[in-house]
């Protein structure tokens, strides 16, 4: 089979409810057999993108093709793609069977083939032995597990899954997020998945759309998004970031805090004024004297694999990930290596995230308890 | 712990069953008691055997109900499946317009459809304008039909409405998404996951239907009298009225009872709650 490289195709599309913008012009277009994930945080529109796909949702404006073809207006059950809700959304009149036979039965598949098929789809995901079972009386993994194998049936060009995992434990969602792969591979379709989580978009996609306020904000692949993120909005939503302000001097040299440092970006202005972003891990600690930004340790939080330690250098909170141990209030100096640094862009983002001072592990407990409330 | 929990349960139940042994359980044995007996007090089985003079009547009120509740079912179940869907402030005002009626006497509310459909009634007089000889309207079959629709259709809109509602809408879209057109929609997830609330309302619009007196008297004619009206009759105007309105009364039990049970026979197999 030809691989289309734009099976589904989003031109500008906007979406408003009630006067309010929720997708603010988006494009984007994603290949056949590509796993594409949209992540953002709760609210962003990674729902209502998908079902614009499914077409559930008309767009104020803007189109989407689908094959090359147009399918502004086409109702949800004339295209070939299947949905994966975020509740599952199974049929409770039905067993699990006839669940997963639902979409052969509307299409008038013969029985035999059903057979056949379901069976297929048990063991894929499975499910083998529990054909005469309520869905009532099943576990959430293994209704997650029939809505999949209930889309999957009916052979979908592009299968969309809104969070299927958010509402799993944690051991179960990495279990799933392996099984996910695995039969999107074997099946060679696409998957257009949806997540708030970073660590599951990163480790499950080819492509990471990610998505704030109804706007993209990047598009990449995993390593390009946390290695280059394009704005501060995303180096901080991907991963820790410390992001300060820099002048550009020269191609591949940069200044911060008053001090010049090698970098391998060029491309901008000289004089420029932008973000750097410098990633927890790729400092290093050293004692004073040694490096090129002095600061005062203000706190050290063990972490299991590494410490988290908080760092002062001019009014500036630095976040450094190290396997050392150091002791609050001791003085050190942070050396930086040129691959260590990427510059950005300045955006309407800057300033907003990357200093550490405001952080405490208070905050983050808090906001974790939010997302998972919302679903 | 088992036993003490067990004792708790009895006297939590206590006032109801009480209750129910009050006015459910004596009042079945008088109606037993009645039915098995002459005026006199002494056993018989004539009252009984006596009763197919009613047959024709009975046979009267089981129509008249079943049509006037197939009837009722075809315009509640419309008008609940669209009253669900409509935003949540418009189904508030329909429930109240649905609801309103409900508020008045069954006895007035009946009695003003006589003034509509009388020889002098408001149709009549409207016809007359345009020179239209005046109908017979009431007094028909027609009109005790209308009249237990009029009074029942709340009682079938309700549980119909309430389990339709409650159809969670990502399940409607999800059939959607495997390939569902309306047509399919409605027939493989939305009636299947009704039919609990079909069932009572057939059980509650059957029941009053088949029992129902006073409706037939006052919109029907002397020939369209129906058990309850017999029922009624026999109390009121007879010497020994009650004993055979007691056996009426076990007989027609017998048949609502037999009713539902095949109703929730229904009911059961598409798994529901039953309200009744
Ligand atoms: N049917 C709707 N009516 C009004 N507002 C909506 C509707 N659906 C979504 N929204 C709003 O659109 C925004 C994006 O929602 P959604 O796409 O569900 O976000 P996400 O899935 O990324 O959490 C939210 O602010 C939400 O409140
Ligand atoms: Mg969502």
């Amino acid at each position: 089979m030809e691989k289309n490289n734009k099976l589904i195709e989003l031109k500008n599309i906007v979406v408003e409810f009630d006067g309010e913008r929720v997708i603010d012009d988006m494009s984007l277009y994603i290949g056949d057999g590509e796993f594409v994930t949209l992540l953002g945080c709760s609210g962003c529109g990674k729902t209502t993108t998908l079902r614009v796909i499914a077409g559930f949702i008309q767009p104020q404006s803007g189109e989407v093709f689908f094959d090359s073809k147009n399918i502004n207006g086409v109702p949800p059950y004339k295209r070939s793609v299947n949905t994966i809700f975020q509740r599952y959304a199974l049929f409770p009149n039905y067993n699990v069977y006839d669940n997963i036979a639902f979409g052969l039965r509307v299409n008038k598949v013969p029985e035999k083939e059903i057979e056949q098929r379901v069976s297929e789809m048990l063991k894929l995901v499975n499910l083998q032995g529990f054909e005469k079972r309520s869905i009532t009386k099943l576990s959430g993994g293994q209704q997650q597990r029939v809505a999949i194998a209930r889309a999957v049936i009916n052979r979908p060009k592009v299968l969309l899954l809104d969070e299927p995992l958010a509402a799993l434990d944690l051991k179960l969602r990495k279990d799933m997020q392996k099984e996910l792969k695995n039969i999107q591979r074997q099946l060679g379709i696409t998957f257009i998945y949806v997540t708030h989580d970073q660590e599951e978009a990163l480790s499950m996609s080819d492509t990471v759309v990610v998505m704030h306020e109804g706007k993209i904000q990047q598009i990449g692949k995993p390593v390009d998004i946390y290695n280059e993120p394009k704005n501060a909005f995303v180096a901080d939503f991907i991963g820790e970031s410390n992001i300060i302000d820099g002048v550009m001097e020269d191609d591949f040299k940069v200044k911060l805090d008053g001090k010049s440092f090698e970098c391998l970006d060029k491309g901008f202005a000289k004089g420029e004024p932008v973000d750097v972003v410098i990633r927890p891990e790729d400092v290093d600690i050293v004692p004073a004297g040694q490096g090129m930004l002095r600061g005062v340790i203000k706190s050290v939080t063990f972490r299991g694999v590494h410490f988290e330690i908080l760092i002062d250098v001019q009014d500036f909170m630095w976040m450094i990930q190290t396997t050392d141990e150091y002791k609050e209030g001791q003085e050190v100096d942070l050396k930086i290596d040129p691959d260590a640094i990427h510059i950005m862009k300045k955006s309407k983002y800057s300033g907003q995230f990357g200093d550490y001072s405001t952080y405490s592990d208070e905050m983050d407990a808090l906001s974790e308890i939010t997302e998972e409330d919302e679903e | 712990m088992n036993r003490k929990a067990n004792i708790r349960q009895v006297l939590l139940n206590a006032p109801y069953t009480l209750w129910a042994a009050i006015f459910v359980v004596v009042p079945l044995l008088f109606v037993a008691y009645y039915a098995f007996t002459d005026s006199g007090g002494n056993f018989t089985l004539e009252n009984l055997s006596n009763l197919s003079r009613y047959a024709n009547v009975f046979k009267k009120s089981l129509l008249y109900s079943v049509i006037a509740t197939i009837i009722t079912l075809f315009i509640a179940y419309p008008f609940a499946y669209f009253m669900s869907k409509r935003s949540a402030n418009v189904q508030r005002v329909q429930m109240m317009l649905v609801m309103l009626p409900m508020w008045m006497n069954l006895l007035i509310r009946t009695y003003s459809w006589t003034l509509i459909l009388e020889r002098n009634g408001i149709i009549n007089n409207f016809l007359e304008l345009f020179g239209i000889e005046p109908l017979k309207l009431i007094g028909t079959p027609g009109a005790v039909i209308l009249g237990m629709i009029y009074n029942y259709l709340p009682y079938m809109i309700l549980p119909i409405y309430t389990v339709l509602s409650k159809i969670d809408v990502s399940i409607l879209e999800a059939a959607e998404d495997l390939g569902c057109n309306s047509f399919n929609k409605f027939r493989r997830v939305v009636l299947p996951l009704s039919i609990s609330g079909v069932v009572s309302g057939i059980v509650m619009v059957f029941v009053p239907s088949v029992s129902t007196f006073y409706i037939s008297q006052k919109l029907g004619s002397e020939s369209e009298w129906l058990i309850g009206d017999n029922i009624e009759y026999l109390i009121k105007s007879t010497t020994d009225g009650m004993n055979v309105a007691a056996a009426l009364s076990l007989v027609l039990m017998i048949i609502i009872l037999a009713s539902m049970a095949i109703m929730n026979r229904f009911a059961d197999s598409s798994d529901g709650g039953m309200i009744v």
